[in-house]
């Protein structure tokens, strides 16, 4: 069971369309969606369903037509913007299908970027951000322009990025979609037991059933809507 | 933020080079071209400049610069001597008439009579002394003009011109500062000038002279007393600098520095914003992470300056550089780059600088972080 202090993350009647009159499409409809803190929640579903809407309306990048969200208490849609930058800069990490890293910067330097955004010197943050690959198992291509590294390996550079500030919430939109069996196992493998924490949740988008066994909870989404939450698929599976 | 700013900057070497090569061109146009146009116009009052024991110049009201100069009455000088608070005032004749060298070739020369007694406005010299001129048949010529008339050849006693049938022995090479029209500088005594320019009725060009008053308020008087023309030394600089203004001159150099200011600025701020799209991606994650407006502003901005500073130090030298060179053309002697034309020249490029980190960062500010979500 989770107390109900441990909710991470809760939406409320999210509704979001886009466009207007015929061309107007609603893509959410109604969400109601928790995720918790030491837990991985998994949100699937068939593609064009409206999870990267949801997370995007989520980490605040996107405001909802209608409803409510909350992180972590708080309500990112009453703050200011300046505000929201700070509080995504303090309590997000996010992990995108494309890496998403600047190629102007090397593996340990992209790691260290939410440090350095939140002012931390540039020697301090390089440090602690090669100590995360470090435990990534990327030691030895820290300093290592992207355009160097394989797939998986990005994608690990994108998950230090993600853990280098201790966010308190992770984002992933789909980590293993452009990655081959192996790495994509690999780096799910390392979300699960790095990224995973008593006072962090986790969320990660996926269509790919191969790395369902990782999550704690899965939330299933159709056509804009939450059909069923399944609760610690890894002890039914067990 | 701002080591993270220049690095990106760096990495797309491309188009960092090519920004601050364009504002190096920009500033090496911008530099050449002003500085030979102020050392041009500045040319304008080598000759007034040159009178230094002067402080005041007195001429016939038609006579607009030094270098278009109508003669006054000869009568002129006792008057002028009569002015209340004039110290003293002597003659001093020019002309500019054609002269054949010993070996054939025709140039027009300017010809400068010093006056005899009191050898007023009698050069500095480079080689040899001044005194020879008050010997009748001897001149002296500046640098440049010793190059025109005999080119090619450095300096030897005893070459001669003629002019109006008499001939004139060169006796050293005068410091005299380079004219605006070019010309050969030639100086003799008032009584060997008078003698080459024969015939004409008048031949004082110029009176000039020294007062313990104020030489501007002086000169006002004697503009107003009579019906000359009166300056004071720096007053007739002035006037003749602003002349040659007024006459268009400055217009091509004008033109060149529109056309250096424009590209470089078209061409540095375009170059930019094509940087900054093809960046966007990667801005756009900044943003997701958590930097903000203001520190994406210091990045621009940062990126901007460092551009800047390249090109502007990098056409300043080549400036220097080519204006060390050419300062061999004796035309050209004694040309430099004033600092007032370096720091328009740094203004100008600072300015472009700044619109290009402005523009740059609208365009930053329009990235929407969600798009990062797509692929
Ligand atoms: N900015 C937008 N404008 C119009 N339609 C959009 C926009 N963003 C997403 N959509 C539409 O919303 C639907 C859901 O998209 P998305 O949230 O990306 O789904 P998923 O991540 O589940 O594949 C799609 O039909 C997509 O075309
Ligand atoms: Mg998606």
């Amino acid at each position: 069971m989770t107390s109900p202090d441990s909710t991470a993350v809760s939406c409320h009647g999210i509704r979001k369309s886009f466009g207007t009159g015929d061309t107007k499409i609603d893509v959410l409809r109604g969400i109601q969606f928790e995720a918790h803190r030491g837990e991985m929640t998994f949100l699937v579903g068939p593609s064009g369903c409206g999870k990267t809407t949801l997370i995007s309306v989520i980490a605040g990048l996107l405001d909802p037509s209608e409803g409510k969200v909350s992180i972590f208490g708080q309500q990112l849609a009453k703050m200011t913007s300046r505000d929201q930058i700070l509080f995504r800069r303090k309590n997000l990490g996010f992990v995108f299908q494309q890496y998403n890293l600047l190629p102007a910067l090397t593996a340990a330097e992209n790691a260290a970027v939410p440090l350095l955004a939140a002012g931390v010197n540039r020697s301090t943050a390089v440090k602690r951000s090669k100590e995360i690959l470090d435990r990534l198992g990327m030691a030895s291509r820290a300093d290592n322009y992207p355009r160097t590294l394989s797939g998986g390996q990005q994608q690990r550079v994108a998950l230090a990025r993600a853990l280098v500030h201790e966010p308190r919430l992770i984002i992933c939109d789909e980590p293993t979609a452009a990655l081959d069996h192996k790495s994509g196992e690999s780096v799910m493998e390392l979300l699960a037991t790095s990224a995973v924490h008593p006072d962090r949740a986790v969320v990660v988008v996926t269509h790919d059933n191969r790395v369902f066994h990782f999550a704690d909870r899965i939330t299933h989404m159709e056509d804009g809507i939450i059909t069923h939450t399944e609760q610690n698929p890894k002890l039914q599976a067990a | 933020m701002i080591s993270l700013g220049l690095q990106i900057l760096r990495y797309d070497r491309a188009k960092y080079i090519a920004m601050v090569m364009a504002i190096a061109l920009a500033s090496f146009l911008i530099q050449n071209q002003a500085s030979i146009l102020v050392a041009f116009l500045g040319m304008s009052g080598s000759q007034i400049k040159d009178v230094r024991e002067a402080n005041l110049w007195i001429m016939e009201p038609d006579t607009e610069c030094f270098d278009q100069a109508k003669p006054l009455r000869d009568t002129a000088l006792q008057t002028v001597r009569g002015i209340p608070g004039i110290d003293w005032a002597v003659p001093l004749i020019k002309v500019d008439t054609n002269a054949r060298t010993d070996d054939g070739k025709l140039r027009t020369v300017t010809l400068l009579g010093v006056d005899g007694t009191n050898r007023i406005g009698e050069p500095r010299m480079c080689i040899g002394s001044a005194s020879p001129i008050y010997l009748k048949g001897n001149a002296i010529v500046d640098p440049g003009g010793w190059e025109l008339l005999f080119p090619g050849t450095s300096y030897t006693p005893g070459r001669s011109i003629r002019i109006h049938d008499q001939w004139l022995t060169i006796t050293g090479i005068s410091n005299a500062s380079p004219p605006f029209t070019g010309l050969p500088v030639l100086h003799v005594s008032d009584r060997t000038a008078k003698e080459l320019i024969r015939g004409e009725t008048r031949t004082t060009t110029f009176i000039v002279g020294r007062t313990s008053q104020d030489p501007d308020d002086l000169s006002k008087y004697i503009s107003r007393a009579t019906n000359w023309r009166a300056y004071s030394r720096e007053g007739f600089q002035t006037q003749s600098y602003t002349f040659y203004e007024g006459q268009g001159v400055p217009m091509i150099f004008y033109i060149t520095i529109a056309i250096g200011l424009t590209v470089g600025a078209a061409f540095t701020a375009q170059t930019f914003i094509m940087f900054i799209k093809e960046n966007a991606r990667g801005i756009t994650m900044l943003k997701v992470l958590g930097v903000t407006h203001g520190q994406l502003a210091v990045m621009l901005a940062a990126q901007a300056l460092m551009v800047m500073l390249l090109g502007l130090s990098l056409g300043t030298g080549i400036a220097a550089f080519v204006t060390e060179s050419i300062t061999s053309i004796p035309f050209l002697r004694g040309l430099y780059i004033p600092w007032q034309v370096v720091a328009l020249c740094s203004a100008f490029m600072a300015l472009i600088s700044a619109v290009t980190a402005a523009i740059g960062f609208r365009h930053v500010t329009q990235l929407q972080p969600v798009t990062v979500f797509r692929s």
